[in-house]
């Protein structure tokens, strides 16, 4: 589509990206979303469903979920689209004394902020998730915690934002932003330019080089996570499922607890959750590998032994496909939200590494809210990009 | 459109109609991974490979494209389904 002019121009086309531009259709802002591909093209189609909360460190990650999860739960009947969503609870696994050190002090931190969580035993472990190994000493489980279609959540904003009057140009690059006066002025894509003074940048792992554009250095670094996909096999597994491993890790301040050598390397942190058409997906390393996005034997073969260790049963599975994507990852793990400093209109959304799908709801109404209201929460304005020029 | 063809399955794994691929492009799917990630066809056990020429064909009918001139949908491994167990076992 051929767009010349906009009230806001949105860059990207991943759920962040058509989060935002569904926000601000709905309040009627005339918006056009600008992709080089289709919607759901990167990262968005490359990821799990997770809607996970007890994963999230206490504080502002904590809070973002938690507002986010607020919105999932209606979201289906809001977009008018089925976008997967199911609520059947979370659980990490715990393996180690030391792990279950770490989680401890952590659950009653995250209880102030409202999440419901619970430590179980061993037998209540194996009661609520049958299929589980004997090994485990204990979990912990949140209710609150649910998994959605990333997919169909992504074409279901977009849809959405479409029918709220939004432009969709697809298949259209953003080659230049054209500033005058130190305040956005166009989009210059390979298909025409698109005269406008606010531009969100929901880039994702693209959005340093679009940043480049306007002289802003966007710390945001591709971060690449293999996953595995099964056959469909009846229900197996209840809810979303990954384990403690990276707690204690933090705490002992190494990159893994990993005894297999290659799982440290390549950063595995086990994730596993079954889809609604009963496919299991299983994750997941985290390597710097720059914008490679295939698969290596090696990251699969350790997703794999790191997954059947903890389920059994799932050797007699077949695996019927293996991808990877590229999570947007900032240096201190959390994402960059608001407007720059220069030049005038110009917003940043992105580097939300593996919490996309988690927090595209609350990141569009946040940023929705900012270009409509011109108003940011103060709990959320430390997520801006400046705070990484402060030292 | 043939009507008559509107519930003809075009992908037998996941089950997806000639009808539900061309909503799919009607709705913008412009390559075969689109029409994937919208409809699930070539999603299923056999990955593609019994309908993927189909939807092709349907794909650069309906948008008036070369068939050639559509880009293959990236290969992912394995090309053969293969237990977790087996591939755990084996070596590089």
């Amino acid at each position: 589509m051929s767009v010349r002019s906009a009230e806001v121009v949105v860059i990207g086309g991943g759920v962040i990206g058509t989060a935002i531009t569904y926000y601000l259709a709905r309040q009627g802002v005339d918006v056009a979303l600008v992709e080089r591909g289709d919607i759901a093209s990167g990262t968005s189609s490359a990821c799990d469903g997770f809607v996970m909360l007890q994963t999230k460190d206490p504080g502002l990650k904590l809070k973002m979920a938690l507002e986010s999860a607020q919105i999932f739960q209606n979201l289906s009947d809001e977009l008018e689209w089925d976008i997967g969503y199911r609520k059947d609870g979370g659980m990490v696994i715990i393996e180690t004394k030391q792990q279950l050190e770490a989680v401890l002090p952590r659950i009653e931190e995250q209880r102030k902020y409202g999440l419901k969580i619970e430590l179980l035993d061993s037998q209540q472990t194996k009661q609520r998730q049958p299929c589980l190994g004997n090994h485990l000493i204990a979990s912990t489980y949140s209710p609150m915690d649910a998994q959605v279609h990333p997919i169909k959540l992504t074409l279901g904003f977009a849809q959405a934002a479409e029918k709220h009057g939004a432009k969709l140009c697809l298949f259209t690059e953003v080659k230049n932003i054209r500033i005058r006066k130190n305040q956005i002025n166009a989009v210059i894509t390979d298909n025409g330019q698109i005269k406008t003074e606010v531009v969100v940048n929901a880039a994702g792992v693209m959005a340093p080089q679009v940043g480049k554009m306007v002289n802003l250095e966007i710390p945001i670094i591709p971060r690449r996570g293999q996953i595995v996909v099964t056959e469909q096999v009846p229900p197996l597994l209840k809810g979303i499922l990954t384990s403690a491993t990276y707690l204690a890790a933090k705490k002992v301040g190494k990159s893994s607890q990993s005894t297999n050598e290659d799982a440290k390397k390549l950063g595995v942190g086990l994730i596993v959750e079954q889809t609604e058409d009963g496919n299991l997906i299983l994750g997941s390393t985290r390597e710097f590998v720059g914008y490679n996005k295939r698969t290596s034997y090696q990251g699969i073969h350790a997703v794999i032994k790191g997954v059947t260790k903890v389920i059994p049963v799932l050797r007699e599975v077949n695996v019927i496909r293996t991808f990877a994507g590229l999570r947007p990852a900032t240096p201190d793990g959390l994402p960059i939200l608001g407007e720059a400093s220069h030049p005038k209109g110009f917003i940043i959304a992105a580097g939300h590494e593996g919490d996309g799908i988690a927090l595209a709801p609350i990141t569009g109404k946040l940023i929705g809210d900012l270009i409509t209201k011109g108003e940011f929460p103060n709990r959320f304005a430390q997520l801006n990009l400046q705070r990484f020029s402060k030292n | 459109m043939d009507e008559m063809n509107k519930d003809l399955i075009i992908c037998r794994c996941e089950e997806v109609t000639e009808g539900e691929i061309k909503k799919a492009i009607r709705s913008g799917a412009r390559t075969i991974t689109g029409i994937k990630r919208r409809t699930r066809a070539g999603m299923g056990l056999c990955q593609g490979r019994t309908c993927q020429n189909l939807v092709r064909k349907l794909l650069a009918k309906e948008t008036n494209q070369k068939l050639g001139d559509l880009k293959p949908p990236t290969v992912r491994p394995p090309v053969r389904a293969i237990k977790l167990g087996i591939f755990e076992k084996s070596e590089e």
